[in-house]
């Protein structure tokens, strides 16, 4: 088989792209002979691709009796009595006015249209006369072309091969496979051309970052140049260092950091600047805001979702160590690394640490006894049970399935930007990604189970409030065991009657469950409906609660490579290392599942790495995608190849979402999706630029944050340039005349408000804060499997409530709905970008709700505190909300306002807002189909410290917190330019 | 400052439109063809402009309801070989605790334990259809598939999708509403998702109890006027920072959104007050007897939406997951629905609404015709069956009767058998909307409801 990268070395498995290979094979031919080739490797393809699923096959399943398995059915035509082609007359024949969509459309779905230039290559056909050579004719076109490598009409791409020769030989356009394609290096001459005559004088030589600054600026500047277009000027510094802060802090600078900036850009701006980049990057709040990005590709939660929706309880560590791994410049290489295999990183260190032997490390995974290192590695393997995923109810195999399945998919959006989903049933559609691909890395996975792990804390977790937590978790424990003992007492005494009344001797619940019916009381016997129901509650709050306290020991939730596992019916219970006794040797085979069902297992196929990529998993030269068929070491290969520095896919992929951290849109605009159909790269020489530098410098992202930080592209002012040509040359800003503005994510919007209100907490990581969200929320039944989940129960201090957004408790089933309104994403799709839509919901919860209430009354008592007149009060909220100071005319109006306000409040006293301390909850229960309730308590609530809210505060702080509210909804808070 | 019947010519939810200051808004002539919510032609002549979907959560019987299986009863407590289903180990046959008869002239067949829906008025209106497959066995998964057409949930929900395609009539209301009986049901919120579709496609919670949408009334201390001061001050505010920066239609878009908040707090609480209704209206849909009441509500409350142009209302159920206590779980259950969708229908019908209503009443999938010994004799149920379910529809386009069938246990569907997107994509053939075009470019590829394509149910079309 060809290649478009020659197989010659071990190690690297190419450079280029034979794009520019010699057409000679194809000189001279004949024209007719063009023609059966066009039909070969074009014509045919797209008709069994196309149309033959439902024109061709058995007669009687025929669509509208239309055939194109052979010439004849063609020739012939379908129900409508034309032929469908007539040789040598494009302008006749029913074929190719359908498949323009002109009356008939076909292929019917929008996704299979053919482009026009699949449509042209059958109209030559059609007017070449139509030749449908036989099957020998056939394979010698394809063997030509593949000997090649190339033809006119495209690369073939040599892969593992698909499920049919069609898809094994199809040709892609090059541009289609620009992701697949080695990073092209700017060398040195071309990078010192850039950087020459561009930003300071100190920008000539590499290895100082001003010379890479210089070259992206270089980069943006031609297209831009290109396209007629005058960038703007530098942004001022206010809104600089505004832009900078909310970017790497996700919160707004404060007035002091503001006049300090600003004092320093008037004695040297590009020095100041730096200084700013510097201080930021250094900060612990860095890695909170960065790290959120990466959550929101990884799909954090603290919860499983599904039927139960079953607690993570330990999920916070993974949490705390993507920060972590930002705030210390992981390297993201190793990053990758220990997120895919690190507790296989962990057993290899066991190893090497003890006598080597299998037990060693099996019996350290049971007692836990992991160094430091080791146990942040196991933790770091979070990152593959994050997925939401239950059992329940659930066949075993398929529950198997759904979450291998799900690893496949999130490794190759968060690591390669390559969306595999598709690939599970058939060949990829448009990218050079068999399915045979797909379950090779299903392979790799195959030996990989989950289960709660033993971990040691690591010294640098926080283990804050772990006595409170414990005690409340206790605390819910004990209410629902007494009720359920309650009940059972109940019954069993009733059950003591029966057996007496029968002349039995009495026998406890399990003792009698196999009994006959003739032999034992009823199921509930003694129990009403309504404690029949409440037992059900009962039993499965005591589970949830017992499982809650699991949260406070030094366990992970991780997994563990074995041959096989047996899950029980509501193994996601309780997931723990389990080694059947009759362990096999030898891993199970895998397979191709045809269709992507379980059930139908095809071509047998062993672990492995995507085909189409130039890079070596192994050093067989046969096959070099292959990894190893032990049980163990699976992941860690996979992992290496992602990681190794040749692998195109996973270094633009990293550079491009950091791009796209800075200025909104990507280089490529699809983060998760670099295929034929996600969007191509605007800047594609700057991508590579960026993606090599960051390869040879250590994989560090800090250093790429500098570079882009830095440009001028980074420093432009928002609004538009005074010339709107780019309305029509480039609407969408993506050669970047000026820079984006954005609105505010849901965490910087809460985290914005509780920084400038005074009351924002930063205690560094641990366990979930629980912050006060919407009551009726919080306390609103939802169903789990048999039951309501228990209710909502917010922090009882301030402390524990107004931390950072990231840090918030995030339950699958339940979403905050302030930060859902304001496009938090939801942590069953891998989020590669924020919506920000404006919708009237956010409207109501900015202006009525509870919290925003509390927010505009803690800003005024700060401003209150902090200024003694209502004119400086006024000074001072812009200062903290916007950066700076009022206009006249601001100044001007808010002040009658203000007053106006003063006056209303002192008419309009607000009633104190009540927390209970106990509710009611209803459900229907299906063993009567009645509602029935039953009490929960909410012991948060009796010694809840809330925050100062209306009714605590005088008219005239009132009236200062309606502006506060105000200012807080305005654009220009919500909005960073 | 408001102007009344210029109210429903403004865009809404959300609505991006032009960089027009909000106080401008108010004073220009808006055309109704403005923003994502705005009306849509649909593709094709539609049946059916609106929906309103009843979903069963937890899977009624079909052989419970309205597919008799005679053959069960027969072999009631008799040992079951069938496989399929979660339940294994010892397996019988349970035998419908119901009695059966015929209701409408085209066939419909219901238990005795339907009262209201079975009146000759509303049954002759209905088709019941048997033919339709699940394909998860448990509740969320096969919730999903049936609200979004994904199993995996994340998608967009049907609603989302006809929202999308049609926008909505009445742009200071939401163009999707849903509404749960009394619990969310499991996987919550997920089940209305707008998933890719832009935001606001994304169904809106009227809530049963509080307020109906989060936070929609000021703080009590707050009077409207002291609203309108604060909205003026803000727009003032908003205006002045439009100004110093130039055109940008999102920050335009915010502004205008703040007017349609201020506009929805007056209308929603006006739709929702179903004090307006007679008391015959009331007691009608069962709003004087506790059983009824909580459904019957919600019904009402679709037929007051529809009216005002909403495009497509959802009522969640719960309750129906009888695996054991079948008979007094299902006796209950149809007794708190029955009342009410027949009054639903009835009333959609008396006010020629029906014709344009498409009205759904389904589960996420049926049950089993065997069960487990769980109870022993004391408490005979089913187990999810995702081979075979029952549905009804009326309105909107359908032909009253009885499509496809099951076989003679109720373990399959035999006739006219069709996989949920199937389904998904003949009611979005009503809408007078083709799957194949209703599309949206995300991940790289045109995704749709059905995923990969669907056909229409001919049988199923009047």
């Amino acid at each position: 088989m060809a290649n478009w990268f020659p197989r010659s070395t071990t190690t690297l498995l190419g450079v280029t792209l034979l794009v520019t290979l010699s057409l000679v094979a194809f000189a001279g031919a004949h024209a007719s002979e063009e023609a059966e080739r066009a039909f070969a490797l074009d014509v045919l393809p797209l008709l069994r691709q196309k149309c033959l699923g439902c024109h061709g096959g058995a007669t009687d399943g025929i669509k509208g009796g239309l055939s194109v398995a052979d010439r004849d059915g063609l020739l012939v035509g379908g129900e409508s009595g034309e032929p469908a082609i007539v040789p040598g007359a494009s302008d006749q024949g029913t074929l190719l006015a359908a498949v323009r969509w002109d009356g008939l459309e076909m292929p019917p779905k929008e996704n299979d249209r053919l482009s026009g230039s699949q449509i042209a290559v059958i109209e030559r056909w059609i007017e070449a006369g139509a030749p449908w050579p036989d099957e020998a004719t056939l394979a010698r076109y394809r063997a030509e072309v593949m000997a090649a490598g190339t033809s006119e009409d495209g690369v073939v791409v040599a892969t593992s091969g698909g499920l049919s020769d069609d898809w094994t030989f199809r040709r892609y356009h090059p541009d289609d496979l620009w992701a697949f394609a080695p990073v092209q290096e700017l060398s040195l001459d071309e990078q010192r051309a850039h950087a020459t005559g561009r930003s300071s004088d100190r920008a000539d030589e590499p290895h100082d970052l001003a010379f890479e600054v210089a070259v992206i600026d270089s980069l943006i500047a031609e297209p831009l140049v290109a396209a007629g277009l005058e960038p703007t000027g530098r942004a001022d510094a206010r809104t600089r260092i505004r832009r900078a802060t909310f970017d790497l802090h996700g919160l707004p600078p404060t007035p002091e950091e503001v006049e300090a900036f600003v004092a320093a850009s008037e004695v040297d701006a590009d020095a100041a600047w730096e200084t700013l980049i510097e201080r930021l990057l250094a900060s612990p709040r860095y890695g909170e805001r960065w790290g959120q990005h990466w959550l929101d590709v990884t799909r954090y939660a603290d919860t499983g979702g599904m039927s139960n929706d079953y607690e993570r309880s330990n999920m916070w560590r993974y949490r705390d160590y993507v920060i972590r791994a930002f705030n210390s410049d992981k390297p993201y290489d190793d990053f990758i690394v220990e997120q895919i295999a690190g507790d296989e990183l962990a057993d290899q260190s066991v190893r090497e640490r003890t006598d080597g032997s299998e037990a060693e490390v099996h019996r350290v995974q049971q007692s836990g006894e992991y160094s430091q290192r080791e146990a942040e590695w196991i933790v770091a393997s979070g990152f593959l049970r994050l997925g939401p995923w239950d059992n329940a109810m659930v066949e075993q195999d398929e529950a198997r399935q759904i979450w291998l399945d799900d690893l496949v998919n999130i490794t190759g959006q968060a690591f390669l930007s390559t969306t595999m989903r598709c690939v599970k049933c058939h060949d990829h559609k448009f990218d050079p990604i068999p399915t045979r691909d797909y379950y090779r890395m299903y392979a790799a996975f195959a030996t990989t189970h989950m289960a709660e792990r033993s971990v040691p804390f690591l010294a640098e977790e926080s283990q804050a409030g772990f006595e409170e937590g414990r005690a409340h978790a206790q605390r819910m424990l004990a209410f629902a065991a007494a009720e359920k003992t309650r009940l059972v007492e109940k019954r069993e005494a009733a059950a003591r009657a029966w057996f007496d009344d029968h002349g039995l001797p009495y026998k406890n619940e399990n003792e009698r469950k196999e009994l006959p019916d003739e032999e034992k009381p009823p199921r509930h016997v003694g129990l009403d409906h309504v404690e029949q129901g409440q037992l059900k509650v009962r039993e499965q709050d005591e589970w949830i609660w017992t499982r809650r306290l699991e949260r406070y020991e030094p366990m992970a939730q991780s997994v563990y490579n074995a041959a096989d596992f047996t899950l029980a019916w509501n193994g996601a219970r309780k997931l723990r290392i389990k080694r059947d006794k009759k362990q096999p040797s030898e891993a199970k085979a895998s397979f191709i599942l045809l269709g992507g069902a379980v059930t139908a297992p095809g071509e047998e196929v062993g672990p492995g790495v995507l085909s189409a990529v130039p890079v070596a998993a192994s050093t067989d030269i046969n096959e070099p995608h292959l990894l190893t068929e032990a049980i163990a070491g699976r992941r860690l290969g996979l992992a290496n190849w992602i990681a190794n520095p040749a692998n195109p896919l996973t270094t633009r992929s990293i550079v491009n979402r950091i791009w796209q951290g800075h200025f909104g849109t990507g280089l490529a605009a699809n983060g998760n999706n670099f295929g034929a159909k996600g969007a191509r790269p605007t800047h594609p020489r700057l991508l590579d630029f960026l993606a090599s530098d960051f390869v040879n410098n250590g994989w560090t992202i800090k250093r790429l944050h500098r570079m882009i930080m830095r440009t001028e592209a980074y420093q432009r002012a928002s609004s538009a340039p005074e010339d709107n040509s780019w309305q029509t040359v480039d609407p969408d800003n993506r050669l970047l005349s000026h820079f984006p503005r954005r609105r505010l994510s849901a965490e910087e919007i809460r985290d914005g408000i509780l920084l400038v209100t005074g009351e924002l907490q930063e205690q560094r990581g641990g366990l979930p804060i629980m912050p006060e969200i919407n009551q009726e929320v919080a306390l609103e039944p939802r169903m789990i499997q048999f039951s309501i989940a228990p209710a909502y129960q917010p922090s009882p201090t301030p402390a524990g409530r107004n931390g950072r957004s990231v840090y918030a408790y995030r339950v699958r089933g339940q979403a905050d709905p302030f930060s859902e309104l304001f496009n938090q994403p939801n942590p069953n799709e891998s989020c590669d970008v924020r919506e920000s839509a404006a919708v009237t919901p956010q409207v109501f919860t900015l202006l009525n709700s509870d919290q925003m209430t509390d927010r505009s009354i803690a800003f005024a008592l700060r401003l209150e505190q902090e200024r003694d007149t209502r004119a400086a009060q006024i000074d001072r909220a812009f200062e903290l909300a916007f950066s700076r100071q009022p206009s006249d005319a601001e100044r001007t109006r808010l002040r009658a306002y203000l007053e106006e306000m003063r006056a209303y409040h002192r008419d309009h006293p607000p009633t104190p807002r009540v927390y209970p301390t106990e509710i009611t909850r209803s459900l229907v229960e299906e063993f009567t189909g009645e509602p029935f309730e039953y009490q929960e308590i909410l012991p948060v609530f009796e010694r809840y410290e809330p925050d100062t809210g209306a009714a605590d505060v005088s008219p005239a702080t009132r009236a200062l917190a309606d502006v506060c509210l105000l200012l807080l909804n305005t654009n220009e808070f919500l909005y960073v330019d | 400052m408001m102007n009344l019947q210029r109210r429903s010519f403004l865009y809404g939810l959300g609505a991006s439109l032009g960089a027009v200051a909000a106080t401008q808004m108010l004073a220009a002539e808006t055309p109704p063809t403005a923003g994502p919510l705005a009306p849509k032609p649909p593709m094709h002549p539609p049946r059916a402009k609106n929906v309103i979907m009843l979903f069963m959560e937890g899977g009624p019987g079909h052989m419970d309801t309205f597919d008799p299986k005679p053959e069960l009863t027969r072999l009631h407590k008799t040992e079951s070989k069938l496989t399929g289903g979660l339940e294994t180990g010892f397996k019988f046959f349970v035998g419908s605790p119901f009695t059966f008869r015929q209701v409408s002239d085209s066939g419909v067949v219901m238990c005795d334990q339907w009262q209201h829906l079975a009146d000759p008025y509303v049954a002759d209106e209905l088709c019941n259809y048997r033919g339709c497959q699940a394909e998860s066995l448990n509740h969320p998964e096969a919730l999903f598939h049936m609200n979004t057409g994904s199993r995996l949930g994340g998608d967009p929900a049907l609603g989302a999708w006809a929202t999308y395609g049609l926008g909505t009539e009445n742009q200071n209301l939401p163009g999707y509403v849903v509404m749960t009986e009394l619990a969310l049901p499991q996987g919550g919120s997920t089940n209305w998702s707008n998933g890719f579709l832009p935001p606001y496609y994304q169904g809106t919670r009227l809530r049963p109890t509080g307020s109906p949408l989060l936070d929609l009334a000021s703080q009590p201390n707050k009077t409207r006027s002291h609203q309108r001061r604060a909205l003026d001050e803000l727009a003032w505010l908003n205006g002045e920072h439009l100004e110093r920066l130039g055109r940008d239609e999102k920050l335009a878009a915010r502004m205008e959104s703040y007017e349609l908040a201020f506009r929805m707090q007056a209308e929603v609480p006006e739709v929702i007050d179903l004090g307006q209704e007679t008391a015959q209206t009331q007691a009608m849909y069962g709003l004087d007897a506790p059983e009824t009441e909580a459904f019957g509500r919600q019904c009402l409350m679709a037929r007051r939406l529809v009216e005002q142009g909403v495009r497509f209302v959802q009522i969640f159920s719960g309750g129906w997951d009888s695996h054991d206590y079948l008979e007094r779980g299902h006796t209950a259950r149809i007794k708190s629905v029955d009342k009410p969708v027949a009054a639903l229908i009835r009333d959609l019908k008396q006010r020629g609404l029906l014709e344009d209503t498409l009205v759904i009443w389904t589960g996420e999938f049926g049950r089993t015709p065997d069960n487990n010994k769980r109870g022993g004799v004391y408490s005979l149920g089913r187990g999810h069956n995702n081979k075979a379910m029952t549905m009804l529809l009326a309105g909107g386009g359908v032909k009253p009767g009885v499509v496809g069938n099951t076989d003679e246990l109720g373990a399959s569907a035999a006739e006219c058998v069709h996989p949920i997107r199937d389904l998904h994509v003949t009611l979005l053939h009503l809408l007078g909307l083709d799957d194949n075009k209703l599309t949206y470019f995300h991940g790289g590829r045109y995704k749709q409801l059905s995923q990969f394509g669907g056909e229409v149910i001919q049988e199923l079309l009047a």
